[in-house]
Order: structure tokens, then C-alpha cells, then sequence
């Protein structure tokens, strides 16, 4: 499939100019943030791209404001600016007022890894999930991010969507293959534990799981694609058989999906054992490329693996 | 310092001491409110209520309390939010809902609060957190503009709330974009929450700040009819390409003696002695309260 060498964020906005395209009342405003097809954008549908500059507040307040008369929002920006920036302007703007804008956040956990903590998305999951009427969004490859730029018309407040510039190889060969009104897709049944992963971290899962089968763990992966609502009741009668449960983010480890997990895992008689696996809580304070800062915090492949093989080991 | 703009004398004596007479019964409101929750902003209120009466009985505002999400209304949005009883008294005596909720007014289970929200009949937006009306009122403005609708946005803010960096993005904003059917008005009574604004972080020139920013200003006496029924002809039937700004000169705290440029009563409630000077003040009898 040789359209889809394209990364998350140009999927995404591809699908989101044809969109527009066909509804003149889609809105892109974006903070001095850019994206390949965004020239298109301002070149052919003007009326409906705004660069509202380095003013992320001012942003959501014109985004209600155009939500509010019935314009089909969506604002942009690196994943700090566009959660953390505004973030009381997205609660009492979006949250309180039920506005359905969606939230585009460029740059899930590492990936603008060598511009430093000030750039990197790893608080914005937990940030997002303490908001009422939000809803959000964390795809795993290139296919769900485009479909995720498609508007509901019946959404009601406001949708955060955390892209990746990567989104390649794909997870999902067919749009079929994603269930929407789940929020989860159980990629492979796993006997001895399931791995519970969101966005990028789902690729990884998969070779985790393919690594720890020759070492005869039988392992399952769940795409956590929709983290709220966070759908409790299908994804505990995936995992309550299992004995084990790993959560697995390019997120900080307080209050992303490993503590949503935890959260369910705290109410259930009987549930498995569950280690999160994410950042710690604490800035890098060093550069290096993506791969190395994953490394760094043992979040590439052979940190994952070697984590969860002691860990099974010790709860035999 | 006042404009060539409001000196017009269109506005007849008599029809002066009618509003001088709703803006009294709007105080009363408003002590009435604040006393029986025991909680609410009685001085910021009091600073706005010549304003408020102005816009929504002049015939600035064109909106319908039987429908009141008309498309082609023009929406007013109280930035400042915690002068929400100012707003609730008037929109009770609009016909937005009954002026019994008045008496209920931050009660167990009541729809008004000390800050309003967009759930209440009348109210265009949620407020109550500064900075906020302004940029709201921008998207909603540009949103006319694109529909090519020809409402009108007007967004009342104090002036402590021009501490609010948003409210300088949103001005930025509202000039690059032309929005000439935005109008932003400041409640200039100099005094925010604790203190008096040029002793810890003054705001002047305000006027020529909006200026620099694009807009036109207008500088008006907030607390007079005439001229606030003639600065809002104006900024009804101008012609300028730029969102206009109207600074009101006021009082915080407005009618009562004790509490006027007293950031003390930001948030207080009178009682006791203080309660019947206020009722004095406002020529109020004991039962009336």
C-alpha cells in the first residue's frame, strides 16, 4: 500500500482537506504549525484555514466561537501547545460548554525528540482524561488517523486526537478492521498475558509479543485507540481471563493508560496482576533521536521484552 | 479625555430617571440576591449596572427573550462573570426566565450561580474564568463575517481582566480579521479583587493600548445614560473597519457608600450595621431584603 509511506499527521490532513472540501463549514486553524497538505489548504479552501499565530488560548476561544454557530473546528498545534498551552480555555470553552472542536496534537511522547522536553507530548493523555465530556483519540498507525479526520456530526463536546508523525507500517490492512463504536481492536488472543497499547507503542507491542512467543509466552495486544470513554466493560471481558496485564505508552506513567488500566483493574474481584510500562515521571534532560530516548527509559523493543520476560518470570 | 462621540443629548430627562429607576432596581436585585445566598460579587456588579441597562434596554441589542437562540440575535457575552446577578435581574425582568429564580440564586439546586453558564436562558456563553469572552466573542464575530450574517458581538470585561494575556491575543486577532461587528467594553473602575490596579500592576493607558492594538476607542462615563445610549448608537451604525473598544469610566461598588473604590467588597456580603446603610443607601426597607 504505497499511499500509506505517508506519517500520521500528512494522512490525516489529507483526509481532512477532502473532507472540507465537500463541507464548506470544516474549519483548520492552526498555531503557526505546518503539515505538507496545509499549503492546499490555504491555497484552495482560504475562507476555511486560519493561522491564528503563536496564541493557543486565543485559538479554542475562536474555535468555540466559530463551534458554537455550527462550524466544524479543528485546531492544531505540537501536542504541549495544543493541551498544556490552553489547557483551562479547552476545559471551560470545550469541556463545559459540550463544543464539539477536535483537538490535534502533533508529536505523541517522543517524537520531537531532540527538541527537548518543551516539545514532547508525555503528560497530555492524563491531562485529557481528567476533563468531563472529553473525548480522545490515539491512533496507531496512518489508516486510523485519516479516518479519525472524518467529522461527527453527532460528537458532543470536544475530541483530542494524538498524532504521530510516524504511522507506518501500517497496524490495519482494511478500514473494517477498526471498530469506531469499540475504541479497542484485539490485534492477537494472547493465553499467558495481554499487552494493552496506545498509538506508536502498538507497533512495538506487536514485535514484543512475536519476540516473547519463541520464548513460549503466548501473548495478546489490544490497540487502545480510543482512551475516552474508555470502553471498561468489553475490554475486562477481553483481559479477565488472562493472568496478566502490561500497559504499554510513550506517555509518563502517571495518569496515561496504564493508570486507566489500573483504575478498572482496582475495582475487579480476581484480576490479573498488571505492570505499566511508560516514561517515569520525570524530564529527560538529554538529546538524542527518538530511538535513543525510548532506549533511554526502556521503551524500545528489547526494553519492553526484557522487562515483561523478568516480570512473568517472577509471577509464574 | 471625553469623546466628540457621546456628547449628543438624545435621551430625554424623563426617559433618564426611568433607567435611573431600573438601575436602582437592579442594585436592590442584586444586594437581595447576594444577601440570601450569602455568597456573590455585589461591588463588581454594582460597577456594571448602568452598562448593562444601557445595552439591553436602549435597543442596542437586538434579541428575542421568546426565542432566545435566534439565529441573527446579537449575542452579548459577560466576560466579566462574576457580575452575573447584574445580568440574571435584568434577563428575569427580559422574560428570559421567571424573576422568582432570582430568589433562589445560588440555593441548593438553583440554574444560577455566582458565574453564568450557557445553560440559562439568555446567557451566550459559560464565563466566571477571565480572559475568555473576548476570544469567544472573536470566533463567533468571524463567524458572522463567513456566514456573512450580519449580527452583532458585544463582550462586557473588567478592567483587572486586561491582566489576561488571551484578551491581547484575542485583540490581535480581532484587528487582523477585520472584526468591525466586535465590540469589546471595559468595566475602568481601576480596582480588581485586592487591590487598586496602577499600585500593583496598572493597565494604563488602556485607551491607547487598544489603539496600538488596532481597534477603535472610545472613552465614555459608565455610569451615565446619555452617554452610554449614544456611544452605542455609534457602535451600531459606524462604518470603521476596525472591532471597537468602549472604556467606561465607573465606580466599583456604585450606590453604596462604604463599598465604593473599596477592593475590600470585591467579595463580600454586607451584614448587620453595614447592611442597613446599604439599605438606606438604596432606599430600601428592612423587608425588602
Amino acid at each position: 500500500m504505497e499511499h500509506w509511506v505517508e506519517g500520521m499527521r500528512d494522512s490525516f490532513f489529507r483526509s481532512l482537506l477532502s473532507e472540507a472540501k465537500k463541507n464548506r463549514d470544516i474549519v483548520l486553524i492552526v498555531a503557526d504549525t505546518g503539515a505538507i497538505c496545509h499549503d492546499e489548504f490555504k491555497e484552495k479552501l482560504s475562507d476555511q484555514y486560519i493561522n491564528i499565530g503563536i496564541a493557543e488560548q486565543n485559538m479554542i476561544g475562536v474555535a468555540a466561537g466559530l463551534a458554537i454557530s455550527g462550524k466544524i473546528v479543528y485546531v492544531y498545534a505540537i501536542v504541549p501547545f495544543a493541551t498544556m498551552r490552553c489547557y483551562e480555555q479547552i476545559r471551560v470553552d470545550l469541556c463545559c460548554m459540550k463544543l464539539p472542536v477536535n483537538i490535534v496534537g502533533i508529536g505523541a511522547g517522543f517524537d520531537y525528540a531532540t527538541l527537548g522536553a518543551t516539545h514532547h507530548g508525555t503528560e497530555d493523555i492524563s491531562l485529557m482524561r481528567s476533563l468531563p465530556n472529553m473525548t480522545i483519540y490515539s491512533p496507531a498507525d496512518s489508516l486510523t488517523a485519516s479516518l479519525l479526520a472524518k467529522p461527527n456530526r453527532q460528537q458532543i463536546g470536544p475530541k483530542y486526537i494524538r498524532l504521530d508523525r510516524t504511522g507506518f507500517p501500517l497496524i490495519y490492512n482494511n478500514k473494517e478492521d477498526i471498530d469506531f463504536s469499540k475504541g479497542f481492536s484485539v490485534l492477537g488472543k494472547g493465553k499467558d498475558l495481554y499487552i494493552i497499547a496506545t498509538g506508536r507503542m502498538v507497533y512495538a507491542a506487536l514485535q514484543v509479543a512475536e519476540r516473547l512467543a519463541a520464548k513460549s509466552i503466548d501473548v495478546g495486544v489490544i490497540d487502545l485507540f480510543r482512551i475516552k470513554p474508555f470502553n471498561q466493560e468489553m475490554i475486562w471481558n477481553v483481559v479477565k481471563k488472562t493472568k496478566r496485564i502490561v500497559t504499554l505508552e510513550e506517555h509518563f506513567l502517571t495518569g496515561g493508560i496504564g493508570s486507566a488500566i489500573a483504575e478498572m483493574v482496582a475495582t475487579k474481584k480476581n484480576a490479573p496482576i498488571l505492570r505499566s510500562i511508560g516514561i517515569p515521571n520525570q524530564f529527560c534532560g538529554i538529546y538524542g533521536e527518538r530511538k535513543y530516548l525510548q532506549k533511554w527509559c526502556k521503551l524500545d523493543v528489547n526494553g519492553i521484552t526484557k522487562n515483561i520476560k523478568e516480570w512473568v518470570k517472577e509471577n509464574l | 479625555m471625553k469623546d466628540k462621540i457621546v456628547k449628543g443629548k438624545n435621551l430625554s430627562s424623563e426617559k433618564v430617571s426611568e433607567f435611573k429607576k431600573l438601575a436602582k432596581w437592579v442594585r436592590k436585585k442584586i444586594l437581595e440576591m447576594a444577601v440570601g445566598a450569602g455568597a456573590g460579587h455585589i461591588a463588581p456588579s454594582f460597577s456594571c449596572v448602568e452598562i448593562l441597562v444601557a445595552i439591553y434596554y436602549s435597543g442596542f441589542l437586538r434579541i428575542n427573550q421568546k426565542d432566545s437562540k435566534l439565529e441573527n440575535r446579537d449575542r452579548f457575552i459577560l466576560s466579566k462573570g462574576h457580575a452575573a446577578p447584574a445580568l440574571y435581574a435584568i434577563l428575569a425582568d427580559k422574560g428570559f426566565f421567571p424573576l422568582s429564580d432570582l430568589d433562589r440564586f445560588a440555593k441548593e439546586g438553583s440554574h444560577l450561580g455566582c458565574h453564568p453558564e450557557d445553560s440559562t436562558p439568555g446567557i451566550e456563553i459559560f464565563t466566571g474564568s477571565l480572559g475568555h469572552g473576548l476570544p469567544v466573542g472573536a470566533g463567533l464575530a468571524l463567524s458572522a463575517k463567513l456566514d456573512k450574517k450580519r449580527y452583532l458581538v458585544a463582550a462586557l470585561l473588567g478592567d483587572g481582566e486586561c491582566h489576561e494575556g488571551s484578551v491581547w491575543e484575542a485583540a490581535m486577532f480581532a484587528a487582523q480579521y477585520q472584526l468591525n461587528n466586535l465590540l469589546a467594553i471595559i468595566d475602568h473602575n481601576g480596582l480588581s479583587a485586592t487591590g487598586v490596579l496602577k499600585n500593583y500592576l496598572g493597565v494604563e493607558p488602556l485607551k491607547k493600548k487598544w489603539e496600538s492594538f488596532g481597534w477603535d476607542a472610545v472613552l465614555v462615563d459608565g455610569h451615565s445614560f446619555e452617554e452610554l445610549f449614544s456611544v452605542l448608537k455609534f457602535a451600531s451604525s459606524r462604518s470603521s473597519n476596525k472591532p471597537l473598544v468602549i472604556i467606561a469610566l465607573t465606580t466599583k461598588g456604585k450606590g453604596i457608600s462604604f463599598m465604593e473604590n473599596n477592593p475590600i467588597w470585591h467579595y463580600r456580603v454586607p451584614k448587620g450595621e453595614e447592611l442597613e446603610i446599604a439599605r438606606k443607601e438604596l432606599n430600601l426597607v428592612n423587608k425588602e431584603v
